[in-house]
Parts: structure tokens; sequence; C-alpha cells
């Protein structure tokens, strides 16, 4: 395997699992709020993600320069406005949305990002994680209307994916099928 | 507005991938894209259009629509530029589509492929996007 694809691997699929692991998945489910099944509980899940992704692309912004930097910029701010929509749909469900980490926290699980392509590689398999937490969202959820709300931003983050692929250099889409096939 | 069935749902979709994949035949044709792009985004659109028809099949599907080329693809196919504005509007289009359509269907095994697609067309808006030589790829 070329060197190129193991630092990526490292600094991407590694280091995305930590973050992963560090967003609140493993916290235990609040004695009062929404009901079972209601999705409050997956939604928290996906809130915790959007959370520790934010703080990812502040790190990645200390490494990026021009039309790189631009874009990620506007694909933090999008990320922003998903963690807003996901904490008023909680709290519409009669939920307490998770609140995120310090950056400091975050940060101690982040790679180390020496230069623009580490931050990108880190941010590709960020977003694919995002776009299949989404996804696989579309199938658990109860409601239409929760359903239309991460469909809505799992859209977006197929978008963001793709951005940042154009910038590793790569084909915007990977595939017709972009996480799995009918 | 009544609520549409899988089927109907299938169908719309596959009709709007007909439209696609006849819109990038054409501008190939036409030299109103750049061929490696045309090429992959058709492909895509007929690799979507073949998972629509298996899906239909299983569903129990109608007679496949005709899909008949309009006059705002045939003044698009003028030049290049007006070609990509052309397509990123059907594949916004195609986006809103799939992303109601991942969430509206009932049948819950589908709305994850649905939701594939709909990332591999939001994916195709950025292809164009680029390829029109914007900067800033997200909005």
């Amino acid at each position: 395997m070329a060197p190129f694809l193991t630092r990526r691997e490292a600094l991407g699929g590694a280091a995305a699992a930590l973050v992963l692991a560090s967003c609140g998945g493993g916290d235990p489910p609040p004695d009062t709020g929404p009901r079972p099944g209601s999705g409050a509980a997956l939604l928290g899940s996906l809130l915790a993600l959007e959370h520790a992704v934010a703080a990812a692309y502040a790190t990645c912004e200390e490494v990026l320069t021009g039309d790189a930097l631009r874009n990620t910029r506007a694909i933090a701010a999008q990320e922003r406005e998903h963690v807003t929509r996901l904490q008023d749909l909680i709290r519409d469900l009669g939920g307490d949305p998770p609140a995120g980490r310090s950056a400091a926290e975050y940060a101690r699980t982040f790679p180390r990002l020496r230069e623009p392509g580490d931050a990108l590689a880190f941010a590709e398999d960020l977003e694919q994680r995002q776009v299949r937490a989404y996804l696989e969202a579309l199938t658990e959820l109860p409601d239409l209307g929760l359903r239309s709300a991460a469909a809505e931003i799992g859209a977006q983050e197929g978008a963001q994916l793709a951005a940042v692929r154009v910038l590793l250099g790569l084909p915007a889409a990977q595939g017709p099928f972009v996480t799995g096939a009918l | 507005m009544a609520e549409r069935s899988d089927v109907e749902i299938l169908e719309d979709l596959l009709a709007l991938e007909n439209r696609l994949i006849s819109a990038y035949e054409a501008a190939l044709r036409r030299d109103a894209i750049d061929v490696a792009l045309g090429e992959t985004l058709r492909d895509h659109e007929q690799e979507h259009a073949r998972a629509l028809e298996q899906a239909l099949r299983h569903a129990g599907r109608r007679s496949p629509r005709a899909s008949v080329p309009t006059p705002e693809l045939t003044a698009a196919l003028r030049s290049r530029a007006s070609f990509a504005r052309y397509a990123l509007e059907l594949e916004a289009e195609a986006l809103a589509a799939y992303t109601e359509a991942a969430a509206a269907i009932r049948n819950s095994r589908l709305r994850q492929p649905l939701g594939s697609i709909m990332a591999c067309e939001a994916a195709h808006r950025i292809a164009l996007r680029e390829a029109v030589g914007e900067r800033t790829l997200v909005d």
C-alpha cells in the first residue's frame, strides 16, 4: 500500500474513530425526558457527533489556507447550523440536548495535523462517518418529520464530503452509491 | 395532496433519472460538457436507474414513462456554461426528490439506499460547481 494511503488511514480512520469515541455516545441515558422510541436518543448521538466534528473543523482550520480554508469554514458554519437544528428537535421531543465537550477535551483526541493534506484527510473521514450516521438514522427514526430533517442534513453532509474530496484532488463522488446500494 | 405509494415514489425517481441520463448523453454528443465529467455523471445516473428498476420489479411496477427532450435542454446545449447551469438545476431537483423520498418511503429497507443516491446527487452538484469555476463549493 502506498505511504500516502497509510498516512491518510492513520490520520483519517483511526483519528475519526477517536472522535467518535470522545463524542459522548457511552454516557448513560437520562432518567427523565422523552419517551423511549421517540428518536431523541438517536438524535442525541447525532448531535454529539456534530459537536465533535465542529471542534475538529476548528482544528483543521489552523493548517489550511486559501480555497481549502474558505470551504472548510463554510462547512463548519453548516455543522453549527446542524447542531442548532438537532438541539431544537430534541427539545421538541421533551429531551435535553447533550452539551458538547470543551475544545481542550476534543483536541486531546485529534491527530496532529501538520499540513493541509492531513486536515483534509481527517475531514474526509469525518464526513464519511456523518453521511453514514444520517443514512442509518433514516432507517431508525420513527417519525416522518424527524426522518425529513435527517435526510436534509444528510444531503448537506453528502455535499460537504464531496467538497472535501474535491479539495483533496479526488472526484467529488466516489461512486454511484455513497454508502451502500439498493 | 394524496400521499404517494412507494411504487409511485420510485417511478417518479426513475423518470427523473431518465431525464438526467438523456441530458448528459445529449451534452456528451454536443460537446456541452467535459467528457470525463459527463461520462461519470451519466454512468452514475444509469446505475441509479438500474437500481430503481430493480426495486420497482420487487414492488410490482407500472409501465415505464417515456422521456422526451425539453425545450430547456435543447437551449442549454448551446454552450458548456449554459448546460452546466441547466444540469445544476436538474441535479438540485433530483437531490430534493431523493431527500423527500428517503424520508417518506414506507419500506424502511429502501430509505438508506435512497439516501446513498441522495448523497451522490449532492456530490454531482459539487462536481458541476467545480466545473463552472466556483471556488466556494458549499453554501
